[in-house]
């Protein structure tokens, strides 16, 4: 149930198979993506592979000496640009993997453009989504939604990642879905289909317990994706921007050239590895803790006491900066978020975004919002997040006032369209497109948890806010998620509590939700949980889906 | 694609980052600079990332703060719930099979065999009549010759065709008809191509070696040899007419011996290069546990062998070294510059050589000298006596203390069986540094009625045994004569007690 671990086994046997010598992989623009996720240059390259090259690039030369292995997604494209390759065969030999189901009518085109016999292997390799952790997916569709319905194509790309999922972690799953969602009805039958008709390929040696592919819609939770983050990956996301473990930081003020992009990775970073999970504060001290040694050890006097002290240090000590490159990349990540945390005011409007999603009092709210949205501090995006919170959660309050926030808003110069997207969050996410109590005020056992929470203190004013995703998932395999809100499809129905779980959020999920689901996993032995979405969101990805209707 | 970074290559000090140019360079230089002091520093790192690791997973203190002028988040406000769920830990689920696949490689060649199997049919068919038409025996007298062209394959009657299948013009009596030696088809002049018996040659005898690198194939039509048709080329040698066609599937069987009998410079230095590496990591498999026992004192393996290990593999870092080097030049100064993808490939080769050199680099720096080794052994020698020592001291003692015992009970009860612990009265101390074989209680079976002077030889009987299996054969000697010295001393005590 590890998505990194199959991606990776699929990697490493497509190289095996082409035997020894020099390698090139082909691949297309998301392969690209999938496998540099899970391997490092250098790793691949141990297994000689030398040349990385795109088979839609124009510039590649003849080599014969090298062997191809191409990883490519089958596409009518990819099949055109393969079939026109091996008319004019540019490597000597070509070992071909797909990444997922190819058509017989395909694989005769490829067949007849083969007149060298170039050809040795031609397989199915069911890697086709990205794998971000372990236990997270995702397929990088940044708008599957529109007019409130699948978007042309995004379907099939998602039926097509999903039931690659199903084949790469060898699982056979009986499919709930949100009652509440069209689209997740749709993506629901569309995978049911897909494992009918291509019964052989889900013949599986048969578990104890059944598992189950949880499909839900991004509309009965929009509150998540709107609230500022706090554990690194999360919050690396959301100010920053990870994409495929990237982090463009070429906007970061005096920032070196090596640093303009940095790769976060758990799979070849140890320290990002530890702390991917843990709060802002904990990340500092840490990276605080390992130089002071380092320090105290090299017999410096000099006293490291700020991100700024930590800077010069390590510009101070290069033989330490080569030997450490990955403490130097999260210093200037973890410096250039808590500079982002201080100019913006972060703080202040985290607590009142959590405020907003856990249990605020109306108007002690209103006013709060209003006086951040003065504050000389608080960008554009923040405000929007704010008056978006506020409008999601007293929507039907008898008293709220959204024009008013609306109009502060204009007065501030927030662009119409921007405004309207206030209205776009309503749409998309408000009480009417909910098939859930998310603020749990209907609920009476919910409000009365809500109420004990508050008694106990709360412990952490910005980590307040658990994702709904994560008390029904907890349902789920506690063997107590109504049927009514999210039914089986067909008749047959899992008697037993649930192990193995894959959860998939149309609209996309966010790291928030990733480390919810990591949470389960360590708190529930035996009990194994991947989150998958159509993409991994931030605000600012966020605001694009429902701008589209 | 992006991943490609730069990375520094060659034989870098993994200390200072200084490219030394050589292996043996390297040694020196770290032997010289870095002996001792940068072993600990390297420790001492080792140990900080222990330290954090320890930090971040275990118990956190939850006051500690990350302040910084910018931040103002307060202690009490920030401090985390659930420390227990932290960190990215892939281990916790069990290891898995690999996904689902699917062949379609029969489907693929199933598809492609019948078309495939039709060309390598026809091109075989081709060859045997070009083996004929070229032999020796062949008549080349012009009246003879058309008879017995005509018997290799069989001519298509000139009726048969009014235009040319290639260029579609009528045949006239300027255009005449012309006959494919190969397969018997018409075309007209202008569309026939010559094959001359050098290119035949080369086809039908795999032995063919060319002399010198001229370019063999079908001749080229020029003006001046347009009407060529007779059976001597310009150079006044002699070919064959064939038509298109024929020609096409020739040049392809043609292009795939090709193919398989060249290999560019690159690859031969990377096969040889690629040797070394497989060498090498098959001369450190035993390699490592050698330096590693001889360390320790032990003498397993010879210090010699060793060191003859040791200087073949640095000689194939040398090679390797070398060879990766000549890849990375290939071509640099030729006329024609390689193009930038073969250089980004031989740069990716220098890169992965380097690599693996500097991978492996820490199991050669470390094999004791002559003297130390001396040194070690006798250490060794010393602590496995006082091991021994010390065994001895615990039987005599459990040998005394059973005679009191046996004394207590000659003066009270007479039956009780006596029931010594010896486990717990054997001094271990030592001995866990020493070996990689621990004795384990398991194999020694002594009954507790025993002497106890006979547990202790039972025992080290029993460490004989395993010493003698972990071919530890130093040991087994010493142990032998702690045996006989245990031996001559029990005999010595039971004439005493028969006495
Ligand atoms: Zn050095
Ligand atoms: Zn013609
Ligand atoms: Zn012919």
């Amino acid at each position: 149930m590890n998505v990194i671990v199959a991606i990776k086994q699929y990697i490493s046997k497509m190289i095996e198979e082409s035997g020894p010598g020099m390698k090139v992989l082909l691949m297309d623009k998301e392969t690209t993506s999938i496998v540099s996720m899970v391997y490092a240059q250098s790793e691949i390259l141990q297994k000689e592979v030398y040349l990385f090259e795109r088979i839609d690039s124009s510039g590649r030369e003849t080599m014969k000496h090298l062997k191809c292995i191409a990883f490519l997604r089958p596409t009518r494209e990819n099949v055109e640009y393969l079939a026109q390759e091996l008319r004019m065969p540019k490597y000597g030999l070509y070992y071909i993997y797909f990444s997922n189901v190819i058509s017989k009518q395909e694989v005769k085109v490829l067949a007849e453009a083969d007149d060298q016999e170039v050809v040795r292997e031609v397989q199915e390799f069911f890697g086709d989504y990205i794998a971000v952790n372990p236990h997270l997916f995702t397929l990088n569709i940044p708008m599957c939604c529109q007019a409130l319905n699948w978007s042309p194509g995004s379907l099939t790309r998602t039926v097509e990642g999903l039931t690659s999922v199903l084949l790469s972690l060898k699982k056979c799953p009986m499919i709930r879905y949100q009652n509440s969602s069209e689209m997740a009805r749709r993506l629901a039958e569309n995978v049911r289909q897909i494992i009918n008709r291509e019964a052989a390929l889900f013949e599986f040696r048969k578990t104890d317990v059944a598992p189950v592919l949880l499909i839900l819609d991004r509309r009965d939770d929009a509150v998540t994706p709107l609230l500022n983050q706090w554990t690194y990956q999360a919050m690396v996301h959301e100010l920053l921007g990870i994409n495929n473990n990237r982090i463009n930081l070429s906007n970061v003020p005096g920032i070196s050239k090596d640093l303009q992009e940095v790769v976060l990775s758990a799979e070849h970073d140890e320290f990002y590895a530890n702390n991917m999970y843990n709060n802002f504060g904990e990340i500092g001290t840490n990276i605080k803790d390992l130089m002071e040694e380092f320090q105290n050890k090299s017999k410096s006097q000099a006293k490291v006491e700020s991100i700024a002290d930590m800077k010069a240090f390590i510009e101070n000590y290069p033989q330490f900066k080569k030997m450490s490159g990955t403490v130097s990349k999260h210093v200037t990540v973890v410096g250039e978020l808590s500079r982002l945390v201080g100019k913006h005011n972060l703080l202040e409007i985290s607590e009142t975004e959590q405020e907003l999603a856990c249990q605020g009092d109306h108007s002690a709210c209103l006013q709060r919002i209003k006086a951040l949205l003065s504050n000389e501090k608080t960008q554009q995006l923040d405000m929007l997040r704010l008056v978006m919170l506020y409008s999601l959660r007293y929507e039907s309050h008898s008293n709220n006032d959204i024009a008013g926030l609306l109009e502060v808003l204009r007065k501030k110069g927030v662009s119409d369209k921007l405004r309207h997207m206030v209205h776009g969050v309503l749409e998309y996410g408000g009480r009417k497109a909910r098939g859930s109590d998310l603020f749990g005020t209907q609920d009476a056992v919910a409000f009365t948890k809500r109420f004990f929470k508050g008694l106990k203190g709360v412990e952490n004013v910005y980590t307040q806010h658990k994702p709904y995703m994560h008390s029904v998932v907890d349902q789920l395999i506690k063997g107590k998620l109504k049927e009514g809100a999210f039914p089986y499809l067909g008749t047959s129905q899992l008697k037993e509590r649930p192990q193995d779980v894959i959860v998939f959020m149309i609209g996309g999920c966010t790291y928030e939700e990733a480390f919810a689901v990591h949470t389960l996993n360590r708190t529930n032995p035996g009990i194994r949980v991947v989150l998958g979405g159509t993409t991994v969101l931030n605000l600012k990805t966020l605001v694009l889906t429902p701008s589209s209707t | 694609m992006a991943m490609s970074a730069e990375v520094r290559e060659g034989f870098l000090c993994p200390m200072c980052m200084k490219d030394l140019g050589t292996v043996t360079m390297l040694q020196d230089h770290f032997e010289e600079e870095h002996s001792s002091e940068d072993k600990d520093v390297l420790q001492q790192l080792r140990g900080l990332l222990g330290k954090a690791k320890k930090k971040i997973l275990g118990e956190k203190d939850s006051s500690d703060m990350f302040d910084t002028s910018s931040s103002s988040m307060s202690s009490s406000t920030y401090a985390v719930s659930n420390l227990s769920v932290t960190g990215y830990d892939p281990s916790v689920w069990d290891p898995q099979e690999i996904g689902f696949v699917r062949s379609r490689t029969d489907m693929f060649k199933s598809q492609r065999g019948a078309r495939v199997d039709r060309y390598v049919v026809e091109t075989n068919k081709l060859i045997i009549r070009l083996d004929k038409l070229t032999s020796s025996d062949a008549p080349v007298e012009s009246s003879k010759r058309r008879a017995f062209e005509k018997s290799v394959v069989q001519w298509a009657p000139d009726s048969s065709v009014k235009t040319c299948q290639f260029c579609k013009r009528n045949f006239t009596l300027t255009r005449r008809r012309h006959h494919c030696r190969l397969c018997g088809d018409i075309m007209c002049d202008k569309c026939s191509q010559f094959l001359p018996h050098t290119f035949a040659k080369k086809l039908t005898d795999p032995a063919f070696q060319l002399q010198s690198d001229v370019d063999v194939g079908f001749l080229k039509r020029s003006d001046s040899n347009a009407s060529l048709n007779s059976i001597l080329g310009p150079e006044g040698d002699p070919h064959i007419r064939t038509c298109a066609n024929c020609r096409k599937l020739l040049e392809r069987r043609n292009d795939q011996m090709e193919q398989r009998n060249y290999k560019p410079a690159i690859v031969l230095l990377y096969e040889k290069m690629k040797m070394c590496v497989d060498n090498t990591e098959d001369l450190l498999r035993e390699y490592l546990p050698m330096v590693e026992s001889l360390s320790a004192g032990e003498s397993i393996h010879s210090l010699q062998k060793a060191q003859m290990y040791r200087v073949k593999i640095t000689k194939l870092y040398e090679t390797i070294d070398g060879l990766s080097k000549k890849i990375l030049n290939l071509g640099l100064n030729s006329e024609e510059e390689p193009q930038a993808k073969q250089l980004q490939l031989q740069r990716a080769i220098r890169l992965y050589a380097s690599n693996f050199m500097q991978d492996n680099m820490l199991g050669l720096q470390s094999l004791p000298s002559e003297e130390q080794y001396k040194m070690l052994q006798e250490r060794r020698t010393q602590e496995i006596q006082q091991r021994i020592a010390a065994e001895r001291l615990a039987a005599i003692e459990a040998q005394e203390r059973e005679k009191r015992l046996q004394e207590a009970k000659e003066g009270g009860h007479k039956n009780t069986p006596s029931s010594v612990k010896v486990t717990e009265e054997r001094p271990r101390s030592g001995s866990k540094k020493l070996t990689s074989w621990m004795p384990s209680e398991s194999n020694i079976n002594f009954s507790d009625r025993d002497d106890p002077m006979i547990q202790q030889m039972n025992i080290i009987r029993g460490y004989i045994k395993q010493a003698r299996q972990a071919q530890k054969f130093d040991e087994v000697n010493m142990l032998e004569q702690n045996l006989k010295e245990l031996q001559q001393e029990y005999l010595r005590q039971q004439r005493q007690n028969w006495s």
